[in-house]
């Protein structure tokens, strides 16, 4: 699935024009679409004691992102390519998930904005949130490098995580439609230390031997498709030892499949993605297995 | 008759003030709230004007624009542009739609920048439609 329509979604903080721009490549897949969303939060402006609706204050903030995205489109616009935005106050989740649904996007692209430890562990953050809503696959966009610099081909060398499940196999399909912009892919499955507990030497060896060969399957259908693949098993916590095969292998953004809508367990103790997207230094994509039509 | 305009833009504060602008100089106005909106109802109601922003939510300006001029029954319509986006990226716009295979289309019969002051923008419309 290639990406054409792309919704970005910046509250000033984390996410600028240069992280767009930093997604450019993807436009030898097709991308010739984005649209602006910048969310004013409900209680910058809703009702203050004794100050009500705070009217002033919202145009302000609409005029503020107006300002900016106008200047934004500018330049897209002159590279020939389509741009919408959309300045609303609200809420900022299911704000995002509405535009993306309405505009049917096929990618959304946000900052990491990270809770508070106790928010954290009720709510989760707001990007998997999103994703828990949403049948459209999560960028979360950390486009500055530790260096400094700006990640300016965040496709050129993807580290996938598969762990054998469909979201991993829609996950295989979404980078295939990715092919244009992908120069390699470093495939990673994590076997955990707890599925290995009570195995003697030989059975650890065969759990080797099997997941190099499913990892050696799903290179051959990248191969298959022009794109350069290589397979890689490691063992330990799944989402340290994700980014740190992230980190040993130069990437340039971790790709993972995600169940999306979480189970209350999930919410409550930290998933893989939460953890991945907490920890990671490069840009991470969550492709959900779920479609609008299952009712999420 | 009163000449019909209609108006395509996604900020309602700008819907009030062009709307207000028509009514109060005889124009019966029709709104729209992005480009799909505006296309479908310029093909149901042929206006005798369109007024069209450019950044809009859904499909842009610059993109009803060029099917408004390539279409051949309202391709004669006058539009003015009303927009925050410079005339200058509108048409390098255009020139690059073109250039990746896209059909060439004429400069629109007006360009305004908001914002716009209402003697600016009734006189603009009446040089457009004739009564």
């Amino acid at each position: 699935m290639a990406v054409k329509k792309m919704l970005f979604v910046t509250q000033f903080d984390e996410l600028w024009f240069d992280a767009l721009q930093s997604l450019m490549d993807l436009r030898k897949s097709g991308f010739n679409h984005v649209v602006f969303i910048h969310v004013i939060e409900r209680d910058k402006v809703a009702m203050h004691r004794g100050r009500g609706y705070l009217k002033d204050e919202e145009i302000k903030l609409r005029e503020i992102a107006n300002v900016r995205f106008i200047d934004w489109a500018e330049s897209l616009y002159e590279q020939g390519m389509e741009v919408g935005a959309y300045m609303v106050v609200g809420d900022l989740v299911p704000k995002v998930v509405s535009a993306a649904r309405e505009e049917g996007v096929d990618l959304i692209v946000t900052g990491h904005h990270k809770k508070s430890r106790i928010e954290g562990l009720y709510a989760g953050s707001e990007e998997l949130e999103i994703l828990q809503r949403t049948a459209t696959p999560v960028l979360i966009h950390k486009y500055i490098l530790p260096s400094g610099k700006v990640n300016n081909r965040p496709f050129e060398k993807v580290l996938f995580a598969t762990d054998w499940s469909h979201e991993s196999e829609k996950a295989v399909e979404y980078l295939i439609g990715l092919k244009e912009v992908i120069q390699e892919i470093e495939i990673i499955h994590v076997a955990s230390e707890k599925s290995l507990d009570g195995s003697s030497a030989m059975e650890v060896q065969k759990t080797r031997k099997e997941g190099k060969k499913k990892l050696d399957e799903v290179c051959e259908i990248f191969l298959a498709e022009g794109i350069e693949a290589k397979p890689h098993l490691y063992v330990g916590d799944v989402a340290e030892q994700i980014n740190r095969a992230a980190h040993e292998r130069g990437a340039s953004m971790i790709v993972a499949g995600t169940a999306g809508q979480g189970s209350l367990k999930k919410r409550w103790l930290k998933s893989v993605p939460g953890k991945l997207v907490d920890q990671s230094e490069i840009p991470v994509l969550l492709i959900p297995l779920h479609s609008e039509a299952t009712g999420n | 008759m009163s000449k019909r305009v209609l108006v395509v833009d996604d900020d309602p504060d700008i819907i009030t003030f062009v709307v207000t602008v028509l009514e109060e100089n005889g124009y019966s106005p029709l709104i729209a709230n992005n480009g799909e909106e505006g296309m479908a109802k310029a093909v149901e109601e042929r206006p005798d004007l369109i007024i069209l922003d450019v950044l809009m939510p859904k499909q842009s300006g610059i993109k009803m624009y060029r099917e408004v001029k390539g279409d051949e029954p309202l391709k004669g319509i006058p539009v003015i542009i009303l927009s925050g986006i410079a005339k200058r990226t509108f048409l390098r716009s255009q020139e690059a739609l073109t250039e990746f295979g896209g059909q060439l289309v004429p400069e629109p019969e007006a360009y305004l920048e908001k914002p716009v002051e209402p003697e600016e923008l009734v006189e603009t419309i009446k040089k457009l439609i004739m009564e």
